[in-house]
């Protein structure tokens, strides 16, 4: 029986030897990714600030109107829902999804039309399982997000907000706090709201055209740029949980494996005892 | 020559910042150049080249995809979503999307569709056009 107990003991130490060395695997690419996306944030940052400054510049104007910053009576609502392509990143998908489902709900029962654009797979598969009207579906450009597809993403919200099929847009994704902590958000895209309103005076810059376009035109880069900063954001946050979740897994792995190389060391003692008492048994027995 | 600050942001970097004497941008109503000390204006560029002179007698020229350009207190930012050197281009790539979308265009698919490969191959036949291959 010890030694039937022994193999077992082995086998699964093992088996989860294995494991680790993938989670281990995981933990490092993860870790390598997310530097790679924290730049990326980071780098998204002055054209954000650029047109923003623009943009408050132009709605300080006292007698400035879009149909961008009219606040309307609620009555659709169009959410992006960002989330991950692949599991294993802790609770990652699952905190950024519940939000999102919690508002998108809340809605709902107040019987608002609410349509989705999902981006990332679990995204997608989530809301499409919930029964949720997805609109746009944007599986797998998390990672290799370029400027073309949150054009293309952009595009689309900003037809579906002119055509007045929806009133307001909000976004659900996940902002990189710190490589620790990951907190899943819900930020308002359109209207426009919390432009900085200082002193509403008329501005000595010259708009060519006119403000209204100017501002109407830039809509779509201040759209593009938000969903390129908020993927790549939700993307470094990915990573980092992904990062947390493999590194406690592979603690787990290795604490595992003690205990186990404790069980079949105590196995192989058992035996050896034994053993020996057959052998000194089995000589006593002889020399009588 | 009176120099001005340029800055030419997009998403991804800045991808320049320097001082120089003259830029020629296009937008909705035409072309317009700025020189250095040039009043606080801010229009919206469309998919065009971008003329940038570091001296004054020499053009670089980018193309550069939807955005605005913004000049105050002698600084001149422009910002757009895509921005390439015209020696950067890669010309085989641009051409390969102005056949798609002109396929795609003859093929008179939805509205949505039409549009976008229109816009495909704005941006397309704009990149050829800097890069000089047109």
């Amino acid at each position: 029986m010890a030694t039937a107990n022994m193999k077992d003991v082995k086998r699964r130490i093992k088996s989860v030897e294995s494991t680790m060395q993938i989670t281990k695997a995981m933990q490092l690419v993860a870790s390598s990714k997310l530097r790679r996306a924290k730049e990326r944030a980071l780098a998204a940052q002055p054209f954000f600030a650029a047109l923003y400054d623009t943009m408050s510049d132009i709605s300080n104007d006292p007698a400035f109107t879009s149909i961008y910053t009219k606040k309307k009576v609620l009555k659709s609502t169009l959410f992006v829902v960002i989330a991950g392509d692949r599991g294993l990143a802790g609770g990652f998908n699952s905190n950024v999804l519940k939000l999102a489902s919690q508002k998108v709900e809340e809605l709902l029962e107040k019987k608002e039309k609410v349509s989705v654009i999902c981006v990332g797979r679990k995204a997608v598969e989530y809301c499409e399982k919930r029964g949720y009207d997805v609109v746009g579906r944007f599986p797998q450009v998390a990672e290799s997000l370029n400027i073309v597809d949150a054009e293309d993403i952009a595009d689309e919200i900003i037809e579906k907000f002119r055509c007045a099929y929806y009133d307001q847009v909000d976004m659900v994704y996940t902002t990189f706090v710190s490589a620790l902590t990951q907190e899943p958000v819900a930020v308002s895209v359109l209207p426009v709201q919390d432009l900085a309103t200082g002193v509403r005076s008329k501005s000595l810059t010259e708009y060519d055209p006119s403000p209204e376009e100017v501002f109407d035109g830039l809509i779509p880069q201040y759209l593009t740029g938000l969903i390129y900063a908020a993927v790549v954001d939700s993307f470094a946050s990915e990573q980092a949980a992904r990062r947390t979740a493999m590194e406690s897994a592979s603690d787990n792995a290795e604490e595992m494996i003690n205990n186990l190389s404790l069980l079949y060391n105590r196995a192989r003692q058992a035996m050896i005892t034994q053993e020996l008492t057959e052998i000194s048994s089995a000589s006593l027995n002889d020399s009588e | 020559m009176n120099t001005f600050k340029l800055k030419i942001i997009t998403p991804e970097k800045i991808f320049y910042e320097g001082e120089a004497v003259q830029i020629i941008a296009k937008t909705a109503a035409g072309n317009v150049g700025i020189l250095a000390g040039h009043t606080p204006y801010v229009a919206n560029v469309v998919p065009s080249p971008l003329k940038i002179s570091e001296n004054g007698t020499d053009f670089r020229i980018a193309a550069v995809s939807s955005g605005i350009v913004k000049s105050e207190n002698n600084i001149v930012t422009v910002v757009t979503t895509a921005v390439e050197w015209a020696e950067d281009i890669d010309v085989a790539r641009a051409e390969r999307s102005k056949e798609r979308a002109e396929r795609e265009l003859a093929a008179r698919a939805s509205d949505k569709e039409f549009r976008h490969a229109e816009q495909r191959l704005k941006r397309a036949l704009n990149r050829l056009t800097v890069s000089g291959k047109m």
